[in-house]
This record gives C-alpha cells, sequence and structure tokens, in this order.
C-alpha cells in the first residue's frame, strides 16, 4: 500500500492507497480454500501489479508464531461472548463462564430486541445517513474547489480543514454543549448529527481532494469546449469519476456516526433521540450483571457492520483506514 | 452559587458569536426529522433514578396518563449516571419538566440558578399535599422554608444487612458493638466467605461506611459542621478516627479482596450477598426491593436487617441514621404545564400510591403509612424500618447528596482512593480539608 | 474555462467552523472563566490556568497518559507489524486468519469496552476461571491499579492491533521482492532480511501507523469511562476521562476546557513532533480520524 511508503506526496496517496490494503482479508466465501497457488490480481485495485508469491515461501516461523497467539487473543474473547450471549442467566452467575452454553437459549437476544434495541439502530442508521449526506454534500464542493480553482481563497480554506483534524472531537464538548443547548437542539438526534458531521469533514476533504486531482485536465477541457458549467463538471465528471473516494468518505463518516460516543453521551439524554453505542452504555446499567442480556447487545450491535462488511468489504475496510485513528 | 442569572441568556448568544448562529438558519433545526424527545406540549418529560424500585413510579406515570389530559413521559436514567446525567440536561435549556432528586443540596444549585418551581403554593392550597407526608420529611425537601420538593419514594435509611442462612449456619447473631462486628468478621472469614458484600465500583457504597461512623464517633454535629462549612471541618478527629476504622476493615479483609472491582449499581455486590458468598452488606433500605426484584428467594426468606451496632467510645447517638429522608420530585420552572405537573405530584400522596410502595418493599415517608404496612410483603421489615426512622434523633442525608457537585465529586474520589489504599486515613483528611 | 466560483467552499466553510472550529475557540474562552453549567460563565482571566499547573491530580493524569501512550505504541506496534508482515505473505490459512484478526474492527469502542467489562468482571466473567487455572489469586484485574492500567492498554491493543496490522500488511506488500531476492543470494536468514530489509523499507509506515497511535490513544475515552470509571482511585485517571470528570461530573466547566484546551495542544504539538522528527509529510499525518 501507499498510504506510508510513498512519502510525502500529500492527499494524492490516500486514494491508491486505500484502494490497495483492501486487498488483504479475502471474502468470506473464499476462506476455507487452500492457497497454494499465487492467485490472479483481483480486479481493480490489484492494478496490474503481479508480483511474484515470494514472500509466501520464506515461511517466518517467529511472526507464524505470533500469528497463532493472536488468534487466540482474538477469538476467547468473542468466544465467550458468543456462548454468554446464549446462556441462560444463571448458568452465566454460578457457572463456569467459558464453558459452552448447557441449554443454549435465544432469549437474551430477545431481551434485548424487546428494550428498545430496534429504535436505537433505526436512530444510528438515521445519523448515519444523515451524516455521510452533510459531509459529502458540504466536502465536495470544497474538495473540488481546491482542485480546480487555485486561488488564495481556497488553498486557505484547505488549510483550516488541514488544522482541524488536529482537533479531537471530545475537546469541544463542553462548549458544543453550550452551543448546541443555546440552538434548541439539545437532546435531539441534530445535537449528534451537526457535530459528528463537521468532524468528519477534514478526512472527507483530505480524501476527495486526494481522488478529484487524478482527474485529468483534458476531460475538463473536453467538457468546456461544451459549454458545460461549472456545477455540470461537478456532478457529471468529477462525481462519477471520484466514486472510490466518495465511497471511502462515504464509509468512513458512517462509521464515525456509528462508533461516536461523547457527543451522545453529553448532548442527548432521553430515549427518543438514543443511539447505539450510547444504548449499549445504557444497558450496561440496566442489566448490570445479567451479562448474556449484555453480551447479546454487544453482538447485535456489530450485526450492521458485519452485514457492511459481506456486501462491500473493500469500502469498508477503506473506511476504516480513514476512521482507525479516532 | 452564581446570581445574575437573568442574564444567561443574554450572554451565552454573545460568546457564541455570529458564526454559530448564522447557521441557526431555518434549514438546518428543521431537517431534522430525528429530533425527538422534545418536553413542550402535553408531555411532562420525567427523569426518574432507574432501579428495580422505579416500577412503582411507572405504574403510576400509567394511571395518571390514563386519565389526565397532560402525559407524564418516564425517562429512566440508569443510576449510576443519574446525578451527573440530570445536572447536564438541567444546564441545557430543555431539562426535565419533573425530576427524581434528594432534596436539600442535591437541588440548591437549580433552585440558585432559577431552574426550580417553588412549590410552597401549590402545597399550602392543597391539603392533600399539606397533610399527607410526615412534616419531617417535607421539611427536608425545602429550602430556606419554601417548598421545592414532593416525597415520592421510601425512606430509605441505611441498615446493616445479613445473610439469615449464613449466620444461622455459623450460629451468629446480628453485632450490636463493633467488637461484635470483628467477631463475626473473623468466624465468616475463616469459613472462607466474606463478611461484607461491598459493591467498590459505585463509590457511593463506601461513603456510607464513613457516614455511619463519623456519625457514631463523633455524632451527627460533624457533618453537619462540615456542611456548613464550620469549625474544623473534615479534620474533626472523628473523620480521622472513621477513616482509621475503615483501613482497619479493609486490611483485616472484611470486604474480600475485589470490591473495588464489583459493582452496586450493576447487581455484583446485591448477588454475592444473595448467594452467600457474602455474609452482610450495609446498604440503603432499597436492598430490601433491589432483593426482591432480583433474588426474590432469598429476600423472603434468608435476608436479615439490623441496626448499625455501637462503636466504642463514640459520642454519636446510637439510634442515629444516615441515608436519604426520602427522595422528592421536583419541577423545572420552564415546565410546560404547571397544573399537570402539580396534579401528577399530588397522586403522590394517595393512599393507591403508597400502597404500590409498600408492595414493593418501601416505607413511604406519607403521612398515613404506618397503618398500611401490614400490607407490605414484608411487615416486619417495614415496621422496623419505620421505627429506626421515627426513633432516630438525626438523619444525616447521605453526603454526596448533601454537599454540592463541585465538592462531592471529588470527596467520592478521595473516599475510593482511601477505600483502594492510595491514601492513608491522614492522607485522606488533609485532601478532604483540601477541598474548597 | 468553467472554474467553480470559490465561493462555493463557504456553505462547508461555514458549518465546519460553527460546528469545529467555534467550539475550539469557545473551548479556549471558556478555559478562562468559572463555569458550573447552570450560571452564565463568569471570566476569571488565568486562574483555571494557574491551578492546572499546580493540580497534583492534573500532572498526575498528564503522567499517565503519557504512560498510557507509550505502553499502547509499545504493545500495539510490534504485534502489528509482525502480524502485517505475516498476513502480508501468501501461507496457506492466512486469509482465514485474516478475516478472524478482523472481528474487532466490527465492534464500537463502546461495544469492545462493555466486551471486556464483563470478562474482566472478578465474580462472573470468563477471568474468574482463567484466574482458577493459572492461580491468579483474587482476579481483581480492574480494582487493582496496574492490572487495571495493563487492561485499558490490552484492550485498547485488542481494538487498534488489527487496524495497525492492515496498515503493515499494505506496507509490507510494497516492498520490492528483488530486496529479498538479493539477500537470500548473499544468504541472509530470515531474521536478518526482517532487521535489514523489511524493517528499514516499513520506516514510513512505522510513522504513519506510530502518529495514528499516539493521537488515537490520546483520546481513549470510552474505554476508561467503561472499564473503569477512572478508578481504582485515581490510577487510570487519563486527561480525556480527567476532562470529562471535571466538567460533566463536577461540573467545573471552566476547567474542563482548560484541560481540553491542554489536550488538544498537547496532541496537535506531538503529531507536529512526530512529523517533524521523522522528517514526514505534513499532509500524511492528518488523515488520521480522530
Amino acid at each position: 500500500m501507499t498510504t506510508g511508503t510513498t512519502g510525502p506526496t500529500g492527499p494524492t496517496s490516500t486514494a491508491p492507497a486505500a484502494a490497495d490494503v483492501d486487498k488483504s482479508p479475502r471474502p468470506p466465501g473464499s476462506r476455507g480454500r487452500p492457497d497454494r497457488t499465487p492467485r490472479a490480481p483481483r480486479g481493480r485495485g490489484g492494478g496490474g501489479r503481479t508480483r511474484r508469491p515470494l514472500l509466501g515461501r520464506r515461511v517466518n516461523p517467529f511472526a507464524g508464531a505470533g500469528s497463532l497467539i493472536w488468534l487466540v487473543v482474538v477469538l476467547v474473547p468473542v468466544y465467550t461472548m458468543l456462548s454468554a450471549s446464549l446462556m441462560k442467566q444463571d448458568q452465566a452467575l454460578t457457572g463456569n463462564p467459558l464453558a459452552p452454553p448447557s441449554n443454549p437459549t435465544l432469549d437474551n437476544y430477545n431481551t434485548v430486541l424487546n428494550s428498545g434495541f430496534p429504535r436505537l439502530i433505526g436512530n444510528t442508521a438515521l445519523v448515519a445517513v444523515a451524516v455521510v449526506a452533510l459531509v459529502l454534500a458540504f466536502s465536495v464542493p470544497i474538495a473540488y474547489v481546491a482542485v480546480r480553482t487555485r486561488d488564495r481563497w481556497s488553498g486557505l480554506a484547505f488549510r483550516v480543514f488541514l488544522l482541524g483534524v488536529a482537533i479531537p472531537a471530545q475537546a469541544v464538548v463542553v462548549p458544543l454543549y453550550l452551543i448546541i443547548g443555546e440552538l434548541g437542539l439539545y437532546d435531539t438526534l441534530l445535537a449528534v448529527i451537526l457535530p459528528t458531521a463537521a468532524f468528519a469533514m477534514p478526512v472527507a476533504v483530505i480524501v476527495l481532494t486526494g481522488t478529484m486531482r487524478d482527474i485529468s485536465e483534458e476531460l475538463y477541457e473536453a467538457m468546456a469546449l461544451d459549454g458545460a458549467s461549472p456545477m455540470r463538471m461537478m456532478l457529471q465528471l468529477t462525481v462519477p469519476l471520484s466514486r472510490a473516494g466518495i465511497s471511502t468518505v462515504a464509509i468512513f463518516a458512517a462509521l464515525q456516526a456509528w462508533n461516536g460516543f461523547i457527543f451522545p453521551l453529553i448532548l442527548t439524554q432521553s430515549e427518543g433521540p438514543r443511539v447505539l453505542t450510547l444504548g449499549l452504555f445504557t444497558f450496561m446499567g440496566q442489566f448490570g450483571i445479567n451479562i448474556p442480556a449484555l453480551l447479546a447487545a454487544v453482538v447485535l450491535s456489530g450485526v450492521p457492520i458485519f452485514a457492511v462488511y459481506l456486501v462491500a468489504r473493500r469500502a469498508l475496510i477503506n473506511g476504516l483506514m480513514g476512521a482507525g485513528g479516532k | 452559587m452564581k446570581p445574575g442569572v437573568t442574564h444567561r441568556t443574554y450572554s451565552r448568544r454573545w460568546i457564541l458569536g455570529a458564526g454559530a448562529a448564522a447557521l441557526t438558519a431555518p434549514g438546518l433545526t428543521a431537517c431534522g426529522g430525528g429530533g425527538a424527545g422534545g418536553s413542550d406540549g402535553g408531555e411532562l418529560t420525567t427523569y426518574v433514578y432507574g432501579d428495580d424500585a422505579v416500577k412503582v413510579q411507572r405504574s403510576a406515570v400509567k394511571r395518571f396518563n390514563k386519565s389526565a389530559d397532560a402525559k407524564v413521559k418516564l425517562e429512566e436514567v440508569p443510576g449510576s449516571d443519574y446525578v451527573a446525567k440530570l445536572r447536564t440536561a438541567m444546564g441545557s435549556p430543555s431539562g426535565p419538566d419533573i425530576f427524581f432528586n434528594w432534596g436539600g443540596g442535591s437541588i440548591r444549585p437549580f433552585q440558585e440558578a432559577g431552574r426550580l418551581t417553588d412549590l410552597t403554593d401549590a402545597v399550602r392550597a392543597d391539603p392533600k399535599l399539606k397533610n399527607g407526608f410526615l412534616p419531617s420529611v417535607m421539611k427536608a425537601g425545602e429550602l430556606e422554608g419554601r417548598n421545592y420538593g414532593i416525597p415520592m419514594r421510601g425512606m430509605q435509611p441505611v441498615i446493616l444487612f445479613y445473610n439469615k442462612s449464613v449466620f444461622d449456619k455459623h450460629s451468629l447473631t446480628p453485632p450490636e458493638t463493633w467488637d461484635d462486628l470483628q467477631q463475626i468478621i473473623d468466624t465468616v472469614r475463616g469459613k472462607g466467605i466474606t463478611p461484607f458484600a461491598l459493591g467498590g465500583v459505585d463509590v457511593w457504597t463506601e461513603l456510607m461506611w464513613l457516614e455511619y461512623l463519623v456519625d457514631r464517633i463523633g455524632g451527627e454535629k460533624v457533618f453537619a459542621r462540615i456542611q456548613n462549612d464550620e469549625g474544623a471541618r473534615w479534620e474533626d478527629p472523628a473523620v480521622l478516627k472513621a477513616a482509621e476504622q475503615v483501613k482497619d476493615l479493609i486490611d483485616g479483609g472484611a470486604f474480600g479482596k475485589n470490591f473495588s472491582s464489583v459493582g452496586y449499581d450493576s447487581g455484583g455486590a446485591p448477588a454475592l450477598f444473595a448467594q452467600g458468598k457474602a455474609a452482610m452488606h450495609l446498604m440503603g433500605s432499597w436492598e430490601y426491593p433491589t432483593q426482591l426484584g432480583k433474588h426474590p428467594e432469598f429476600a423472603e426468606k434468608d435476608l436479615g436487617w439490623a441496626v448499625f451496632p455501637t462503636v466504642t467510645g463514640g459520642t454519636g447517638d446510637p439510634r442515629n441514621v444516615v441515608g436519604n429522608p426520602t427522595n422528592y420530585w421536583s419541577v423545572h420552572a420552564n415546565v410546560g404545564n404547571k397544573d399537570a405537573a402539580i396534579a401528577f405530584l399530588t397522586e403522590m400522596a394517595s393512599d393507591r400510591y403508597a400502597k404500590a410502595l409498600i408492595a414493593n418493599g418501601d416505607v413511604p415517608a406519607t403521612a398515613g403509612a404506618e397503618k398500611l404496612l401490614d400490607s407490605s410483603p414484608s411487615p416486619e421489615f417495614s415496621k422496623f424500618q419505620y421505627k429506626l426512622v421515627q426513633d432516630a434523633p438525626s438523619f444525616t442525608l447521605s453526603w454526596d447528596q448533601a454537599l454540592p457537585s463541585d465538592l462531592s465529586a471529588p470527596m467520592l474520589t478521595e473516599i475510593n482512593k482511601l477505600f483502594v489504599g492510595q491514601s492513608s486515613p491522614r492522607q485522606f483528611v488533609s485532601a478532604m480539608q483540601g477541598l474548597k | 474555462m468553467g472554474r467553480p466560483h470559490p465561493a462555493w467552499v463557504l456553505p462547508g466553510v461555514l458549518f465546519f467552523a460553527a460546528f469545529a472550529l467555534a467550539p475550539m475557540v469557545l473551548a479556549v474562552y471558556l478555559s478562562f472563566c468559572d463555569w458550573d453549567g447552570l450560571s452564565a460563565p463568569r471570566f476569571t482571566g488565568l486562574d483555571n490556568w494557574t491551578t492546572l499547573l499546580g493540580d497534583p491530580q492534573m500532572h498526575r493524569a498528564a503522567g499517565l497518559t503519557a504512560l498510557l501512550v507509550l505502553a499502547s505504541w509499545a504493545f500495539q506496534t510490534p504485534a502489528a507489524l509482525l502480524l502485517g508482515v505475516w498476513a502480508a505473505g501468501r501461507q496457506r490459512n492466512r486469509a482465514v486468519l485474516s478475516a478472524v484478526f478482523f472481528i474487532p474492527l466490527l465492534l464500537s469502542s463502546t461495544a469492545i469496552a462493555l466486551l471486556f467489562h464483563s470478562v474482566l468482571d472478578p465474580n462472573f466473567g470468563a477471568v474468574k476461571q482463567f484466574g482458577e487455572w493459572f492461580g491468579l489469586g483474587d482476579q481483581n484485574v480492574l480494582g487493582n491499579s496496574t492490572s487495571a492500567f495493563l487492561a485499558v492498554v490490552f484492550v485498547g491493543g485488542w481494538q487498534f492491533i488489527p487496524f495497525h496490522t492492515l496498515i503493515y500488511q499494505g506496507g509490507a506488500r510494497q516492498i520490492p521482492e528483488v530486496l529479498y531476492q538479493a539477500a537470500e543470494v548473499d544468504g541472509a536468514g530470515r531474521v536478518r532480511q526482517f532487521f535489514s530489509i523489511t524493517l528499514p523499507q516499513l520506516r514510513d509506515t512505522v510513522t504513519t501507523s506510530t502518529v495514528l497511535m499516539v493521537v488515537g490513544t490520546l483520546t481513549y475515552f470510552e474505554t476508561v469511562l467503561i472499564l473503569t470509571k477512572g478508578g481504582p482511585g485515581t490510577d487510570t485517571t487519563i486527561l480525556p476521562y480527567l476532562m470529562y470528570h471535571t466538567g460533566f461530573q463536577k461540573f467545573d466547566l471552566g476547567y474542563a476546557s482548560a484541560i481540553a484546551t491542554f489536550l488538544v495542544l498537547t496532541a496537535t504539538g506531538l503529531a507536529l513532533l512526530l512529523v517533524r522528527f521523522t522528517g514526514f509529510g505534513a499532509m500524511r499525518s492528518t488523515r488520521e480520524g480522530m
């Protein structure tokens, strides 16, 4: 991947970088297949970079052993989570927490689903959609101007966003509490949506600028000859050709919305606008040592992302690369 | 604490500056179909502490909503976050219309900031409110002689609970003196049982020990002086003595080894107690309804209760209790429908509500409660509790509620440090004295 | 020739200014105020900042934060580096394992913290069983200072190592194959190849990953809130948590703003320093989401 290795090339490096990393874990469908022969580069992203599979022959015993250890480290909590979520509460309270459920039951999932879980998912989805829409609506024109109109102002705007990424979201939660209250948005979904979108914008602008920079000048010139307005160029040329960057940004923004915690914690209170992360936190207070129900909620909270993983693995990983710093 | 409430809106707006204000533009606020939970119109948003006892309020709300035009919307806030959540909401312009609280110091900041409805006139006008509650309890919801709270739950003295089957098995009787207590600790420890369940994740459970010990050792005056910022405050010898006794308990294994990662709100400590892994539990009277909800069999058969023991050489009255006289509903100053809110509060004085509390194992603070106690799931416990409170010369409100949050939050941190051994009793005292 | 007017950026810039920049400016202003959240903020000049400089709890939180950053780096970097290099290879099972390694990325920080909170419950969690198996005394992981701190480090690693593994995996794939061929001709063993080829070639990747890690660790909050509430005592009270506690438990919102401002200055300074120190492009460092 180019993210780290191409050096100081600026934002241009991000898009190909993202497209490249996702070659790593293969789709679940191909999991069990032994992989003796080098696979042909898959579709896009492989970019014709054929390489001999030499790395593969140099078996690295240290890393191999390490990866097995890590496998255990990852799987034990995952196993406890799944198995406990299927237990009856008395087994979880008195029995061996590592033993498989003696009487598997889906009751815990039922409990969670009946404790307002669908509303949490709905709210979170709404927040995610709104955040993505806002981020794209605001960032695409900025990136477009930054690429197409190289004047003092767009340069300044761009630098403002670079500055913006240095602000950790939680550092502004106190003033946001004041602002959101004054705007009359306290305890509404908008209180979560607006700042989450604002804090996703810097990364979005940088990624989009990178993608858009790769669009060749001739294409614009051709459209200009047809008398296309800047708006038409943006909608018919830039946006379609920046699909990769846009989907990265969309996933990144959606993940920010999906994982955000401190904004909902401080800026919402009631059940109405409660989102998933905060709902989980509330379950912790509500379910207490009803560990099976709590873990069922944790499992369920991962299902939507898992679904995205199944259908859009590549986009998800790209988005994660953007979101990971969080 | 700071006056100048009337300027609040103005100065905040001023600080905001043009940037944000420009964005108040209709487009943004209007696009939020998601904005739920508003408290306008006929709906009265009501915050309540979300523990097992909440079901009494839940059914009261249901009843009220059936008959009244206005609707009460109950928000059950998980206990461990209640204080912070309430304060955060109260600081915003859209706080709850009605909210659960502990009276006294717990609502003083709201009153000073002009966020409370003065209920005095409403109480005077309605004999049901005026005569419906025990005068002493009613008084604890007052500030400067004005009424800001209506009692809505049971009395909550802190009681020494014990597991009867553990006690029977080892032929123990409830402790009357500190020496008795020590002996019980030694006995059960020898059997591999933790003497006291303690949910140290929730620091207020640790606080109870200090509250009782300080009261037994130095009397109720010690904390009263701390609260009023008089005299030696935390440097009163009784505080140091109490802290030392706490340290002895911890070092002597009275709470077991992992109390600092056991929670009360999570149900951890009650479960250990009900399972017989711990022999005793110093807890508010709500332990009974909690156990009734979570471990009904244990609550009905094996849950025993006793008065906190006397401490040798202590000058405090051994009949004193600590805890919460009760909980109150208070009404926000910006309440949309004040009459409906008061109508809902009047429900709290009804016999029907009192009976529901009693059925839950609580002892209501209503005037006629005593004669209803026979309908309690455990009349014995209810009467014990009633008498305990009635006979007590003083009932000290939980320190964390009596003190404002800028003192109580660091106080809880310091108490936790004392319990986990990060500070010595002396360091504890000087840290507390340093809080201002 | 049909270029968009610069004013096109205005809606976005204004939006960003309103909900990101204005709050930051306001945070700085509030750091000079006394504010309890109920009455109006009152300007008190440098009071909060002088308090901050002399506040032992602040010093301790800053120290713990630094320690957390270092410990997290020391835990996550070698693990992610090895795993990433390994995953870049083509062993059989690699795909299956990589998919497993991906699992933590499906869960939010909140979910992961909750999961471990349950696992680490001394009386009802899986740790009870491990404690019995390995003879680890009281299993009071979250209640002991050192182990609670290590738990925060570990849970952070569990969550973020998969992500950094992805970064290293991508980096390792970029290393030209000829370097290894040449080394093999020279008779260099695997360990030497790792240290003389892989590691130097991954230098920039290490920087990227480090910057992301450091800035990411500085904002750990849910993990601490859910796992330890900053305790036992104040032994896991790192700066973000201290800020939350000061602001929304103690309701000293002015002082909380001072801590927040300090946190931003530190995060920015550290990121810049790392970037400058490693001679790394300024743009790249800014890709982290924070």
